[in-house]
């Protein structure tokens, strides 16, 4: 229990604080304006960053199977099941 | 199963709930951010039918098709339609909001460039929805 309480002490502090402050911060400040296209572009590329490492380690991870995996790997071990004719 | 670990598929679980919240956590902040309207935001209103825009100030003129900002102030666009649904949308600022009989929506924008801008339709609405396009007039500030 201790720990929990802990993990959500150190959650609070990290995070749940910072992100309350800067909801009531944001923008308040008469004649500075934040740039629509700076946010939303910068989102996108994020998002597209995150979208193709995602992709290349779940491919990468495939093809790895793929190939450790094959039948004539050299270190292949049979299953029980090989040889058996269904 | 002998020698089998069930560790990598929970580390896989972590991983990928780990990345959902943090795309979800910096989608609504950008949401957040994009959505606070300024205090001394100047409300228009934008008015669509087919197969034009009617722009309404705060003093009550209004113009048709063109739209006239000032370089570093805040507007509030009050959006709606007479007719069918529209979609306002200013590209080059990233402003994108539909158009809906009966009721209104709100973008915000702070223009910066002094020039030109297209502002066109993007939601289909019809035979002429193609050449429903207006003109953003971004001009020096007055005072």
């Amino acid at each position: 229990m201790k720990k929990f309480v802990g993990l959500f002490l150190v959650l609070v502090v990290l995070v749940i604080i910072p992100a309350v402050d800067s909801v009531f911060a944001a923008g308040d400040e008469p004649g500075e304006y934040l740039d629509r296209r700076v946010i939303i572009w910068n989102l996108f590329f994020r998002m597209m960053t995150v979208a193709f490492v995602v992709g290349a380690v779940v491919s990468g991870t495939m093809i790895w199977q793929c190939w450790r995996f094959r039948e004539s790997h050299p270190n292949a071990k049979p299953t029980p099941y090989e040889g058996t004719d269904w | 199963m002998s020698g089998h670990s069930n560790w990598p598929e929970w580390i896989y679980i972590a991983v990928v709930i780990a990345l959902m919240c943090w795309v979800g956590a910096e989608a609504w902040n950008a949401e957040r951010l994009v959505e606070h309207v300024p205090a001394d935001a100047e409300v228009i209103k934008v008015i669509a039918q087919q197969w034009f825009w009617t722009f309404e100030y705060e003093d009550g003129t209004k113009t048709i098709g063109d739209l006239y900002v000032e370089s570093g102030k805040a507007y509030k666009f009050e959006i709606t339609s007479k007719d069918v649904i529209h979609s306002f949308n200013i590209h080059d600022y990233v402003v994108l909001m539909d158009a809906v009989p009966g009721r209104v929506n709100t973008v915000w924008f702070a223009p910066t460039d002094v020039r030109t801008h297209d502002i066109q339709c993007r939601e289909y609405c019809g035979l002429i929805h193609y050449n429903m396009r207006g003109t953003l007039h971004v001009e020096e500030p007055s005072s």
